[in-house]
């Protein structure tokens, strides 16, 4: 599995996609240059004047703070201590809280290139909007050949071998009920220690049946049967069972299978004619939910085992001790 | 060809034949040509079954009667009594 990342945001595609949702409003041109770092930064120190150390490739924002320091300098000032940051051009600056921007700041902004913008929300939920976006942007992510399906809001990641049966699997399970995020091509990327998938654009909720062709999930099954995006809580890897091969038989082990550095836990699913795989994946599904619930039932079952063994050992150890 | 063998061992690991032991257990005895058996107190179980050879409850210090019928009969004898002397690799704690 190789792990790419994306290259630059384009500042177009910013304003473009979520300058309405962000409340942004440009009020220089919007240059066109990419944000290529994630984080955000509060520019207070940098417009005070102290240059030598700023995260100056970062998206700035001019806060209640900052902008309280701009509107107490004279015009001069302000375009002095905005001109000082010239030779460490950002891509963008943010004014926070609807503060108006002072026009020599909107001037010098579109003298040096830098693209101001105004956004009504305040400085902390403006930064949690944006840095979540940027944060998506800028995720390592991944292609797989795989099949991804919401079971009971679980998302359980079919792999296998070609041929093995995924699509058939997932097909069954959306007939069921469940919903479709991606089939065949599988895109992972990491948030944090969740891994998310989702499906090409382009490919949507087809996938291809052996023997029928290409499908139309959606127009088939309806909106309900497919999903856009889903964290990935199991692996389950369909495999032929062949003579020999040995599988978990208790349920009391975990195995993971590694996804772009997160262990993700992992299922084998040994196949066998006439076996019913899409009950099996309902099944996993729903002990997950069990597990996620604090309860083990594997793990219960064993204990009520060991205890009863327990209780009956101590009593021969008892019967033997009368005798002697 | 009838070839059968039949067995005592005496469960020697600390819990007993709980969930580990008795998967242990059934993955060796498939891998036999042959039925398995385990027998204690009048219950019988199918060795290549793990709920039926969990049922038997079997407690450190009791003894199951271990039978074999067919043509690997001998060879599963043997690599089962191996796991019950090696006390099914369980770490005593």
């Amino acid at each position: 599995m190789e792990i790419r990342h994306r290259g630059g945001l384009p500042l177009g595609r910013l304003f473009q996609t979520h300058g309405q949702s962000l409340g942004l409003e440009a009020k220089t041109t919007v240059f066109d240059v990419n944000i290529v770092e994630p984080d955000l930064h509060r520019p207070g120190l940098a417009l005070a004047g102290f240059v030598q150390v700023f995260s100056h490739k970062r998206v700035q924002m001019v806060g209640n703070t900052e902008w309280c320091y701009l509107d107490s300098l004279s015009p001069d000032q302000r375009r002095e201590s905005f001109r000082r940051l010239a030779p460490t051009p950002s891509p963008l600056w943010i004014f926070t809280h609807g503060n108006p921007v002072h026009p020599e700041i909107i001037e010098e902004g579109e003298a040096q290139g830098a693209t101001v913008a105004s956004c009504k929300r305040p400085t902390l939920e403006l930064a949690e909007h944006l840095g979540e976006i940027l944060e998506e942007h800028f995720a390592p992510f991944a292609t797989v050949h795989a099949s991804l399906v919401d079971v009971y809001g679980i998302g359980l990641l079919y792999v296998g071998k070609s041929g093995v049966g995924k699509s058939e699997a997932v097909l069954d399970l959306v007939e069921r009920g469940h919903r479709l995020v991606a089939d065949d091509v599988v895109y992972l990327a990491r948030r944090g220690t969740d891994i998310i998938g989702t499906g090409n654009e382009l490919l949507g909720q087809h996938m291809e049946i052996r023997g029928v062709g290409i499908i139309d999930v959606a127009s088939l099954f309806g909106i309900r049967a497919i999903r856009q995006s889903k964290r990935i809580e199991m692996v389950v890897e369909l495999k032929i069972w062949q003579e020999g091969d040995s599988y978990d038989r208790t349920g009391l082990s975990t195995y993971t299978c590694n996804l772009m550095g997160v262990d993700v836990p992992r299922t084998i699913i040994p196949l066998s004619p006439g076996k019913n795989i899409t009950v099996i994946g309902e099944v996993i599904a729903m002990n997950t939910l069990l597990k996620l619930n604090g309860k083990d039932p594997a793990r219960t079952f064993n204990e009520r085992l060991i205890q009863l063994m327990n209780e009956k050992r101590e009593e021969r150890a008892r019967r033997v001790a009368r005798w002697e | 060809m009838k070839n059968k063998t039949t067995r005592i061992l005496k469960v020697i690991n600390r819990f007993g034949l709980h969930a580990r032991p008795a998967a242990m257990l059934v993955e060796t005895a498939s891998r036999f040509d042959c039925e398995v058996t385990l027998s204690k107190d009048g219950v019988s179980a199918n060795g290549k079954s793990i709920m039926s050879v969990m049922l038997l409850a079997a407690e450190s210090g009791s003894e199951v009667e271990l039978a074999a019928e067919g043509p690997q009969a001998d060879g599963a004898i043997e690599a089962i009594d191996a796991l019950f002397q090696a006390k099914f690799n369980e770490d005593e704690g």
